[in-house]
């Protein structure tokens, strides 16, 4: 075959994307929303963290006479579901539109992590329903784009982190708030994973029973005022139905024989639906009386959704954060980590209360470990593919 | 001219016809270990004197990794395109994307 000629191009050369929209804002005040928003996450996510140890029992070094950390402890959901969670979902959202306004969800509810720590709950907290709201537009813009099954439950999954920031704002209880955060983050796995069925051959029943699980799980969760024993059970069933749905359906369970990247993320994807499972089973004994609320909450919100974050975190990052990572099998280590001290803290914890403090400790250093080797994937792909590269690719 | 045989429509100079498939095909989506050609992404190229055009979609619109797999095709073209050819990647939400674009060894692959 005759050689083509040389390739040449310079990066100019390629159309820009029509779909990208300018902005009425002046690039300062664009980079000080955007300083403020990564703030916003990343304290939400440390003080989350430091208010969860202090929770499980975990003495923290630091002056006696800080308010913080006392605020961090009585805000340890919001700082996590809102704080972190909401924004960091509600960035990844509006990269997907490709349109500046739809940062405002995610501007809002990380100011609103902020306001919490700052002492300011009720600005916090209602920061948090405005942010619901724009995201819920933002997820109305997805729907009109594609009218889709997965897309209808997204928008329902902002709809549920609507109900519960509402609930939090007009400050009811931790039974009537998570249970609506927690259907904010499970609908929003369940329409992703939904979506990636499709590329599977899939029996007809299954979106029909997957609407009725996340139906009962949305009951469930309106339930806890009226009929708290019933609501519970309901939900918990409904989480544990819908870990056998994805354990059934998912493409985890052919990509997890791929390699690499791919395998690493089904593992993680898999993992995770044992901890949901878990939680189910715990939510609905708690429901009943059995003292383990602490293990369903943390099955759920640990176990499962970070095993998501942690299984996406080297797919979104170069996308949201426009940095790009090196996978290596190093990535396994921070997950395991995470699931062994899980087991410690929800399993041998729930009988001796010092190895629940410690399996907590053990869950921060897998989440720093898993922050460090995201750091250490960044440079090594820098190292070997250099700036060049990197200017390409930005 | 669309040629048959080709997982989607070319139309363009025989010469550029396989280098712009196995550069398509080198975009690969990670979480499902498939390339864009595979899944079915691709809606169709055309070359023409001064300009590549690809038309292609995203399984879902709340994906936020459409825009680097942009940029990766973008990349991909650009390093076996002819100098001074414009290169532009169009995405389209119609016809929207459904699992009978799926390649048959990807079929295969996902237990179909």
């Amino acid at each position: 075959m005759k050689p083509l000629p040389a390739p040449a191009g310079p990066a100019s050369r390629i159309a820009p994307q029509p779909d990208a929209r300018r902005s009425a804002l002046t690039p300062r005040t664009l980079a000080a929303l955007r300083l403020l928003m990564l703030a916003g996450v990343a304290l939400s996510l440390l003080a989350g963290i430091a208010g969860g140890l202090t929770r499980a029992g975990v003495a923290l070094p630091g002056s006696p006479d800080a308010l913080w950390p006392g605020r961090a402890a009585l805000a340890h959901a919001a700082l996590m579901m809102s704080g972190f969670l909401g924004t960091v979902i509600g960035i990844e959202r509006a990269v997907a539109v490709k349109r500046r306004a739809a940062f405002a969800a995610p501007v809002a509810s990380s100011l609103g992590g902020l306001c919490l720590l700052l002492g300011h709950a009720a600005a916090g907290a209602w920061l948090g329903v405005a942010a619901a709201i724009a995201f819920m537009g933002v997820n109305a813009v997805v729907v009109q784009r594609q009218r889709a099954a997965h897309t209808w439950l997204l928008l329902a999954g902002a709809g549920a982190w609507l109900a519960g920031n509402l609930l939090f704002a007009l400050g009811l209880g931790s039974a009537e708030v998570l249970p609506w955060w927690f259907a904010f983050l499970v609908m929003t796995v369940a329409a992703e994973r939904l979506e990636m069925t499709r590329l599977m051959r899939r029996r007809p029943a299954a979106q029909g029973l997957l609407y009725a699980v996340l139906a009962a799980l949305l009951l469930g969760a309106a339930m806890p005022a009226l009929a708290p024993v019933a609501g519970g059970a309901l939900y918990g069933a409904a989480l544990t139905l819908l870990a056998l749905w994805l354990a059934v359906f998912d493409i985890a369970r052919r990509t997890v024989f791929a390699h690499g990247l791919s395998r690493y993320m089904a593992v993680c994807l898999l993992g995770g639906y044992v901890w949901l499972a878990v939680a189910g089973a715990a939510w609905a004994l708690a429901a009943f009386g059995m003292p383990v609320r602490n293990v369903a909450l943390h099955a759920l919100g640990l176990g499962f959704i970070v095993s998501m974050v942690m299984g996406h975190a080297p797919v979104i990052l170069p996308a949201v954060a426009r940095v790009k990572l090196q996978f290596g099998a190093f990535f396994y280590v921070p997950l395991a980590a995470l699931h062994a001290s899980l087991v410690l803290r929800l399993g041998f914890g729930t009988l001796d209360p010092s190895l629940r403090a410690t399996g907590a400790l053990l869950n921060a250093a897998a989440l720093a470990l898993f922050a460090a080797t995201v750091l250490g994937a960044a440079l090594a792909w820098r190292l070997r593919h250099g700036a060049a590269s990197l200017r390409k690719t930005s | 001219m669309p040629l048959l045989d080709a997982p989607f429509p070319y139309a363009g100079p025989e010469a550029l016809r396989q280098p712009v498939i196995d550069a398509l095909t080198r975009v690969v989506d990670p979480e499902v270990a498939l390339s864009i050609v595979d899944v079915g992404l691709v809606y169709g190229v055309t070359v023409t004197g001064e300009k590549l055009h690809v038309l292609m979609t995203m399984t879902s619109a709340a994906c936020p990794v459409a825009g680097l797999i942009v940029e990766e095709v973008e990349n991909e073209l650009d390093a076996i395109a002819p100098p001074g050819l414009l290169i532009q990647v169009e995405m389209t939400w119609e016809p929207p994307w459904s699992p009978e674009r799926i390649s048959a060894h990807s079929r295969r692959f996902m237990g179909w």
